[in-house]
């Protein structure tokens, strides 16, 4: 049985080289048998060949009988045992693509022109005939086919820059830009989506065995006030994401803010196993803060802050612990309502001056609020050493100019 | 620019208070050395800036704006504190408030100039040409003041002099430095740099530095309130010094001058009548001979009155004073009529 050695097929030209190895030249094309075939490497002499050897053509194959997507189905591979249970390496990955893009019915290497395909049918009132080019114009329009196909090529291949987030390779911190328009048709162009964490969980089924999907955790927010976070768990990361920042929009939290820029007061929230110790600032001192916590921040409008994560840094937990606490703040003026009292400002920078920032609906009562000498709240060890100067801590004085 | 803030920190921490009780001390001393030397009748009947009637008008018209005064100056911020008050409370904190301010709003004294010094002690021939660069031996005693200080000079040639009063102050602060205080004046204090702090409106932090810096008989404090009042005057922003410490110092100086029609005018634009009525009364007392002084005392007049008597005595625009108490007068009848 003659070893052919396999030709490379262009689309639908038969291969006039004539390549067929005889007598010694044999077990060496045999080993190299899959090396290129239409090498120019120079065969060693030979008794001369006759000139008109048999060459094999074919009019069909499986190239003309089968469509573009079966053909593209075999090569990309999708489906088979290296793509299941995550064992296809990513640099391996081919991609799709249309090649009859640019292709006109009627276009050809000849050069001619159909009037209805190529060409107008009437021109000036006269129907026209078949014509065909000249030889530098069909080169011309040949030159500038193949320089749109290398254009097209080249947008495929240019890569966005993606924005880095936390950290390079990471995503969280990154915008997602608004959540998409809702049914109704209302748009959300005020909010800012921002991812929080990405991260690929498993889960065990029957069939497939360890089952993969991407969890994402977006929140959206307006810088106003107005935020929300929600998680979206999808097989692909674009899916899981567009998922989380669409459901995020319906999950909102209203959050009040002192001056548009801090909390009212110190809060200490907690959920499950993380607690977080926020502290009211003055304007200009920054969020000095989780990053997390600094992108939430963000999203709401809060610009000063301190906040202390202590316990377990899971951040849907942290996330939650946030707004928990944000929400359960107590406004200057639910508290004068519910003390019955002025709330009034004392700041250091304005000497004894007082500033009432809130007075009951109802009028003040008379008798005054009882205060001990000693305070009865309770400390914390932390603060408790960093006003005693006790506290050795490197991070503690260093300048910043972005928080 | 930070020395200038650091002025007024200095001032709210109440080393102010040291600084006038001693100015205070010495200006009494002054004082009865003047009545000594000068003609006693008419110095006595001149009212000066300390007469308790006088300071009185001049802390009226300065007014007591709690906002201004206790405006934030640059320090490093803490987040506020919080208290829950009730109605007495909160009084009883304005009037705290109200007593702080009236302690920061304390004028600075008014002197006149002092004589320079030209006392030679001893002069000794023997010891001219033993040195190039001329001695000068302080007494850094404790516990005297800095103005009965012996501060001596050996020149070069033998004299032993007194020290003029620029090397008294230049040595005093050498040795008992003072918060804020420099060596040498700063350079803000040259005419030019003045323009350019005039034109950015910066006059009270400029009379704040001049009161660390100098003596309130000192030559340079003279000179640097005077071009200060006088650019006022000329543009006409007194509004500027209004509810500080220096407003009874720049309309005693416009008194004595004479000029006080920009201030009247910008009182009645503002609406403060008995402001101006305050204050042609006290021109009044500081100038007894004048025409509209004259008149006052014999027509025994009081109110707007007075401000129409000195309209038509001796201001220049006695059309503006016109026509702000004729307006006056219509709102008040359409308000009593009402």
């Amino acid at each position: 049985m003659a070893a052919f050695v396999p030709m490379r097929f262009v689309l639908r030209i038969t291969c006039r080289i004539p390549v067929c190895p005889t007598g010694g030249a044999r077990q060496a094309s045999h080993l190299t048998s899959r090396v290129s075939v239409a090498s120019l490497q120079t065969i060693p002499a030979f008794p001369p060949i006759p000139v008109t050897a048999w060459q094999q053509t074919r009019q069909g194959s499986f190239f003309n009988k089968l469509t573009a997507e079966e053909l593209w189905k075999g090569v990309l591979a999708e489906s088979g045992a290296g793509a299941r249970k995550g064992r296809g390496k990513r640099t391996k990955r081919k991609f799709k693509r249309d090649l009859n893009r640019g292709q006109n019915v009627g276009e050809g290497r000849g050069g001619f022109l159909w009037p209805g395909l190529n060409a107008p049918v009437l021109k000036d009132g006269t129907l026209q005939s078949m014509s065909r080019r000249g030889e530098a114009e069909q080169q011309e329009v040949q030159a500038e086919l193949v320089r749109q196909r290398d254009e097209w090529e080249r947008r495929r291949k240019m890569k966005v820059k993606r924005e880095r987030g936390w950290t390079g390779n990471s995503w969280g911190g990154i915008s997602l830009g608004p959540p998409d328009p809702g049914p109704n048709g209302e748009t959300y162009e005020a909010f800012d989506s921002r991812v929080i964490e990405v991260k690929s969980v498993f889960n065990m089924t029957a069939k497939e065995g360890r089952k993969r999907s991407i969890s994402c955790l977006v929140a959206v927010g307006n810088g106003n006030g107005a935020a929300g976070f929600a998680l979206g768990k999808a097989a692909d990361r674009t899916t899981a994401l567009r998922k989380a920042k669409n459901r995020a929009i319906h999950y909102l939290y209203y959050i009040e803010r002192f001056n548009g820029h801090t909390i009212y007061h110190d809060i200490e929230s907690k959920f499950k196993r993380t607690t977080l110790r926020m502290k009211k600032q003055n304007k200009g001192y920054g969020l000095h803060c989780h990053r997390a916590v600094i992108t939430l921040c963000k999203l709401i409008g809060i610009k000063d802050m301190y906040c202390k994560v202590e316990g377990s840094v899971n951040l849907l937990n942290i996330t939650r612990a946030l707004f928990t606490g944000l929400v359960s703040q107590e406004t200057h003026q639910t508290l004068a309502n519910k003390k019955q009292l002025h709330v009034v400002e004392f700041q250091s920078e304005r000497g004894l001056l007082p500033i009432v920032v809130a007075s009951p609906k109802d009028g003040a009562r008379s008798d005054p609020e009882v205060e001990d000498e000693i305070p009865n709240t309770r400390l914390h060890w932390d603060d408790v050493r960093a006003a005693q100067g006790t506290k050795r801590s490197i991070w503690a004085g260093v300048k910043r100019t972005i928080w | 620019m930070a020395a200038l803030c650091t002025a007024r920190c200095s001032f709210r921490s109440c080393s102010s208070v040291k600084n006038v009780q001693k100015s205070k001390h010495m200006f009494r001393r002054c004082n009865v050395r003047t009545l000594c030397s000068g003609t006693q009748d008419n110095d006595s009947a001149k009212p000066q800036f300390t007469d308790p009637a006088v300071q009185d008008i001049l802390t009226r018209i300065t007014g007591l704006d709690l906002q201004k005064v206790f405006r934030p100056i640059k320090q490093e911020l803490k987040p506020p504190t919080y208290k829950l008050m009730t109605d007495e409370q909160l009084e009883k904190a304005v009037q705290a408030a109200t007593e702080q301010a009236k302690k920061l709003l304390q004028m600075p004294p008014v002197l006149p100039e002092r004589k320079p010094i030209n006392d030679v002690l001893s002069e000794d021939k023997i010891l001219a040409g033993m040195d190039t660069a001329k001695y000068v031996f302080t007494d850094i005693t404790y516990n005297i003041p800095h103005r009965e200080r012996f501060i001596v000079v050996r020149e070069p040639d033998g004299t032993l002099r007194k020290a003029t009063w620029d090397e008294r102050d230049r040595l005093i602060e050498v040795y008992f430095p003072k918060e804020g205080r420099k060596l040498t004046a700063p350079l803000i204090f040259k005419e030019e740099n003045l323009k350019m702090v005039f034109s950015q409106d910066r006059h009270e932090d400029v009379l704040d530095l001049c009161l660390v810096q100098f003596e309130p008989d000192s030559s340079e404090f003279i000179r640097v309130h005077a071009a200060t009042y006088e650019d006022l005057d000329k543009q006409g922003k007194y509004e500027l010094l209004r509810s500080t410490r220096h407003f009874g110092g720049m309309a005693w100086y416009l008194l004595k001058a004479r000029r006080v029609d920009g201030l009247l005018v910008d009182m009645l634009k503002r609406d403060l009548l008995q402001d101006a009525v305050s204050l042609v009364s006290l021109f009044n007392m500081v100038h007894p001979h004048s025409e509209s002084a004259q008149e006052a005392v014999s027509q025994q007049v009081s109110g707007i009155d007075l401000l129409k008597i000195y309209s038509q005595k001796e201001s220049q625009r006695s059309g503006y004073i016109e026509l702000a108490l004729q307006a006056y007068e219509q709102t008040d009848t359409r308000s009593s009529a009402v």
